[in-house]
């Protein structure tokens, strides 16, 4: 299997998991308690308000065959592109359409940047910045992979059952659009990442399940852990 | 100093990963933590894990102990001069000996006695604004750890290998049984290679011939050390075994007490113990049994239980950097392998399974009290019925849980306690007396 079938299998079941989720079927049925989609809409907040800075971090790892595309990226994602519109303020104006006040809001961002503070103050079992960065480039691309598929129906989810408009749930359709290509260029990142920086076969296979031994959309944004991979995953 | 109150935590945290051994297998953790708060509002935190296999502590004997013997102890104490004492080990020992001593019905209640231990430690610590460290002078500036290899599969087991290597890792421990021990540890040699270390922990799996046979194959693998490789039994078998293996052996089960540390050296049974703070009783005991193999030169382990949480993670983070004769050091696994740990830094060891020191005040941790809610099954709270003046408006006096508060007047909860009045979880249970 080449990298990027392997890759692409794992975002895939990734995605399946988490589409498949009883707590993503429960929110889209409906029935889930207002304070399911609140919680849902704070831990994806925290998720993603400092994507800017993770795709900088990214860009500076990247290998200059895919420097371009990840700059792009991080420029969409600071409003700095041609279209102007930074996400972390869409991100916001979600929050603050779903009834988060600004001191509430002010505690999101506080909460995204000590997620960051956490990356960079835990110790890493790596032993250099390639094999780390692989993990976050696994990581960040899978988001937009499984963003370019589940966003719009996750933004529909939003408004049918928590009553929010369109326009602020923006972040959800910009982000169907825009990761479908992102999706694309993030797996070809993956495999010029892979190739440049000359990792083993194996090495790279056991990046990828150390990544993916848990569900990452679960993990992030319902701080739920399912093993996705019970035989295989990492044991101490 | 005193103690107005206890809360116990009974954790359900569940593993990344199921972990096996020749003995038990578990897919969470079953931690015990016990937070205590002293009466200038100072909090502190301890951990105790119940393994029936080991000190013969179940869950709920370890937690009816700790109701019913331990907090009426801790209660009646006054720690005020201990935390005065200029010398600081006189803190261990005082609180050492605050508690009572029985082993009514199990080899030991060590588990319960190190969630207590710990707990009064990190909190008359905190009060001061010292560090463990303060007590425990740290004789290396990094602790290393090892890997530990869960059994199952010969695939599985060469897979985590290889993640080992990927991490750096020095040092591999390998959980054997009956089924292929030899070939187990041929093919992860393989895998990893010549510059590992490399140790066998068959949890006492072998009688004592198939043990020499197994050890003897062993040793053209490069084996460091076996660790129990049968039952905790007589000194004098473990003696005999000991003779004939071309690896040093390495006592676990056969360890819990001092008394059994005295055994066993008597005997001549072992080259290392390994020390675990559960399974001994607690930071004062572990460093006495270390002392004890310090003078029969032994060298030393410092293990872990399966599910340790950051708080007996950097308990024993303080003690392996303190002690002068480990060799090996197990533990600190943290995130890796329980959902969420309860700590808001990781303790988990970096790459080589290199950890720094811990330098906060007590243990050095700030634990995330709405994870330890997040993860309880139950949680008790008793606090001291003879200190009205401390009894806060909306407190809960004596015991409550998270069934709900059960103020009784006039009751000790371990009047209570025995009088099988604590609700606790969603059931009601009767511990036992």
């Amino acid at each position: 299997m080449s990298i990027r079938s392997l890759v692409e299998s794992e975002y895939a079941a990734q995605t399946e998991a988490f589409a498949g989720s009883e707590i993503l079927r429960s929110l889209r049925s409906g029935k889930a308690p207002a304070k399911a989609y609140d919680d849902f809409i704070a831990r994806l907040c925290r998720t993603h308000l400092n994507s800017p800075q993770i795709l900088a971090f990214l860009y500076s790892l990247a290998p200059p065959r895919v420097a371009d595309p990840l700059k792009h990226n991080m420029l969409e994602e600071l409003g700095l592109d041609k279209a102007g519109v930074a996400h972390p303020e869409l991100l916001l104006r979600l929050a603050r359409a779903a009834g988060f006040d600004e001191q509430e809001r002010a505690t999101l961002k506080a909460q995204s940047q000590s997620e960051l503070r956490r990356m960079c103050t835990d110790p890493i079992l790596f032993g250099t910045f390639r094999e780390f960065g692989l993990t976050v480039l696994l990581e960040v691309t899978c988001f937009e992979w499984m963003l370019s598929r589940l966003g719009k129906p996750i933004g529909d989810l939003l408004a049918k059952h928590r009553g929010l408009s369109q326009a602020d749930l923006l972040w959800f359709t910009h982000h169907s659009e825009v990761d479908q290509r992102h999706a694309e260029e993030g797996l070809d990142a993956v495999v010029e990442y892979a190739t440049y920086y000359e990792f083993e076969e194996t090495d790279f296979r056991l990046i990828t399940e150390i990544v993916f031994r848990e569900n990452v959309f679960l993990k992030r944004y319902f701080a739920k852990s399912e093993v996705s991979r019970p035989a295989l995953m990492l044991s101490l | 100093m005193r103690i107005d109150g206890i809360t116990i935590f009974c954790l359900r945290i569940p593993f990344v990963e199921a972990f096996r051994h020749s003995t038990s297998a578990r897919s969470f953790s079953d931690s015990i933590v016990v937070r205590v708060k002293a009466e200038d509002g100072t909090v502190g935190y301890g951990e105790g894990l119940a393994r029936s296999y080991v000190t013969g502590e179940t869950v709920e004997s370890l937690v009816a102990h700790i109701v019913n013997r331990l907090w009426p102890a801790v209660a009646r104490s006054d720690y005020s001069e201990i935390s005065r004492n200029p010398d600081p080990l006189a803190l261990l020992s005082s609180i050492n000996e605050s508690l009572p001593e029985t082993s009514d019905g199990v080899i030991a209640w060590h588990g319960a006695r190190t969630a207590i231990e710990i707990a009064l430690i990190d909190c008359l610590l905190r009060s001061e604004g010292l560090s463990l460290g303060r007590i425990l002078p740290a004789k290396r500036q990094l602790v290393i750890y090892s890997g530990v290899i869960t059994t199952g599969s010969m695939e599985a087991a060469v897979r985590h290998a290889r993640y080992f290597k990927l991490f750096g890792l020095k040092y591999l421990k390998i959980k054997i049984d009956t089924t292929n021990p030899v070939e187990r540890v041929a093919a992860i040699r393989s895998a990893v290679g010549s510059d590992i270390s490399l140790r066998v922990d068959a949890n006492g799996a072998f009688d004592a011939r198939t043990a020499g046979k197994v050890l003897s194959a062993l040793n053209d693998f490069g084996v460091d050390a076996a660790e129990q490789p049968i039952g905790r039994g007589h000194p004098e078998e473990l003696a005999e075994l000991r003779v004939s293996s071309p690896i040093p052996i390495v006592a676990d089960e056969s360890l819990v007490t001092l008394a059994d540390g005295r055994a066993l050296v008597d005997a001549r049974a072992c080259d290392y113990f390994n020390l675990r703070l559960s399974k001994c009783g607690g930071i004062f005991r572990t460093l006495q049994m270390a002392r004890l193999a310090g003078s029969a030169g032994l060298r030393v382990q410092l293990g872990s239980h399966v599910g340790e949480t950051a708080i007996l993670s950097a308990a024993g983070r303080h003690v392996a950097a303190h002690l002068e004769n480990v060799d090996f050091v197990e533990g600190s696994y943290g995130s890796l392998l329980l959902a969420e740990d309860i700590s808001r830094d990781s303790v988990v060891f970096g790459h080589g399974g290199v950890a720094p020191l811990l330098r906060g005040p007590g243990l050095g941790i700030n634990v995330r009290e709405e994870v330890l809610r997040n993860y309880a099954q139950n949680i008790i709270s008793l606090s001291t019925p003879a200190r009205p003046a401390h009894f806060r408006k909306g407190e809960v006096r004596n015991v409550s849980t998270n069934q709900g508060s059960h103020q009784v007047a006039g009751k000790t909860p371990a009047s209570q306690a025995r009088a099988g009045s604590i609700v606790s979880g969603k059931h009601s249970k009767t511990f036992p007396a």
